[in-house]
């Protein structure tokens, strides 16, 4: 019976649960209260909340893979010296238990101190990212950039070709032999310091979302995106890493290539996204619109084949001098807008309760960057352009596209 | 002492670098280890007089790798 007992108040459990309830409670609060300021702008619930299952799903297994050696390395060695001691002690009964109780406090020191230092490294990105944020072109380069950085991540975990080992970061071998040096000791600050020291070993996966706090460009939320990030890691590391360090070794090899797939998938989307927010014809969406756009031109898209809500040709011409551009949730309807040619123009913005980061408008061509209220209209000047001329509109995350055609 | 080159060629990230570096610690008279993930390979500084390429070989797989001498 007290056995019993024993088993089901085990401290692993009772710290698993508590790190798995830490982790939604502060999720929420960062998701419900306080987001009058930054969280509600432009989407970033959402993006928080990728981050976060990005964590949980592929991440906690890809930095467990990393990193867990040297968790496990430190682990190994205290549990030996408390077994050690508990024979010594001759007090056999309490081996297990006790044992365990050792080895959960370590682990959970070793993530909060992760997760503390991943949040800082995420300000710090996200203010060094505010930099090269100035303008949406320059934004737009980053996201290309960091696109392209894990497209090669994820030929690197293909092993398709030995060039794109390059774009794994070999940390400098002084750092290297220091971390594992540290790994030796059985002190409480061991674990503690070890955590700090993962920010010197990230993984692929952290690698990708640090590439992403640096393309938000705000310090507030570069630490959010790495803190949901990083907490969702926690939960996964801390059972798995527990329970057994041979089980990382088999995961890697099981997920590794999933891991590639999600981080080429992640690659391909970013590049698109940041060909969008350039207004470039090579995005999909600008040569699925320009494709539509041409047929309707043609005469190949029947009017009546569509619903009048989202056909193209059924866009009224301007009345007044002023378009019509309704933002929502989901995008910008209708998504291609036909406008006059050789005469200034007003742009309606129209809103209603809309959060996601349609609300951040850009049109590339003329450097307008619109941040809209969430209901609200805001009216933005376009000056007269040719008759043919395309101007690609977009959000500043390049999730959301349209085009205006002037004829 | 003497230096060598082994190639490693199932290495899938920087951390396998770091496990191989850590046998620096285990190996009786090795001097230094400098492994690489973009090169596939470690270089290895020891004494001849205590340890051999097959022990080194072993001790290498035993960390879950192929050493094959460069």
């Amino acid at each position: 019976m007290k056995k019993q007992q024993n088993k089901s108040l085990d401290p692993v459990v009772v710290i698993t649960i508590g790190v798995v309830f830490i982790a939604i409670a502060i999720s929420m609060v960062l998701f419900q209260s306080g987001t009058e300021g930054f969280l509600n702008d432009s989407g970033t619930m959402g993006q928080l909340m990728v981050a976060f299952i990005t964590g949980i799903t592929t991440g906690g297994l890809s930095c467990l893979a990393v990193q867990g050696g040297l968790l496990a390395s430190s682990l190994a060695h205290q549990i030996e010296q408390d077994y050690a001691g508990q024979i010594s002690g001759g007090k056999k009964s309490k081996q297990g238990p006790v044992a365990r109780t050792s080895s959960a406090f370590p682990i959970f020191l070793f993530l909060v101190a992760k997760l503390v230092v991943y949040t800082l490294l995420g300000a710090f990105l996200g203010w060094l990212g505010s930099y090269f944020a100035i303008s949406p072109m320059s934004r737009a380069i980053l996201m290309i950039l960091i696109g392209l950085f894990m497209i090669g991540n994820g030929l690197r975990m293909f092993n398709v070709h030995p060039i794109f080992r390059y774009f794994s970061i070999e940390p400098p071998k002084f750092i290297t032999r220091y971390i594992r040096r540290t790994a030796k000791g059985t002190d409480t600050f061991t674990p503690l310091f070890l955590g700090a020291l993962t920010i010197f070993i990230p993984c692929g996966v952290t690698q990708a979302m640090m590439a992403t706090a640096l393309g938000t460009g705000s310090l507030m939320m570069g630490a959010a995106l790495m803190f949901a990030f990083t907490l969702g890691t926690s939960p996964v590391f801390f059972i798995v890493a527990y329970l057994t360090t041979e089980l990382g070794a088999r995961l890697e090899k099981f997920f590794m290539r999933f891991v590639a797939v999600v981080v080429l998938i992640l690659g391909l989307v970013t590049v698109n996204s940041g060909l969008n927010l350039i207004g470039s014809p090579l995005s999909l969406q600008n040569m699925i619109l320009r494709l539509t756009a041409q047929d309707d031109a043609r005469g190949l898209l029947p009017s009546e084949s569509s619903s009048a809500a989202e056909t193209p040709a059924s866009q009224p011409v301007a009345v007044d001098g002023e378009i019509i551009l309704n933002v929502k949730n989901d995008g910008y309807f209708p998504t291609t807008l036909k406008a006059p040619a050789d005469r200034s123009l007003i742009l309606n913005l129209v809103t209603n309760k809309t959060y996601s980061c349609a609300r951040d408008f850009v049109i590339p061509s003329l450097n307008v960057y619109q941040l809209l209220p969430d209901t609200g209209t805001v009216q933005v000047d376009l000056p007269p352009q040719k008759s043919g001329t395309k101007m690609n509109f977009t959000c500043s995350m390049g999730m959301y596209t349209g085009v205006i055609l002037f004829e | 002492m003497i230096k060598k080159t082994f190639k490693v060629p199932d290495m899938t990230c920087s951390n396998c670098a770091m496990k191989l570096e850590s046998l620096e610690d285990s190996l009786d008279g090795v001097k230094e280890i400098n492994a690489s993930y973009h090169r596939l390979e470690m270089v290895i500084e020891f004494d001849e007089s205590k340890l051999t390429d097959e022990q080194i070989v072993a001790a290498v797989k035993k960390k879950g790798y192929t050493a094959i001498i460069a």
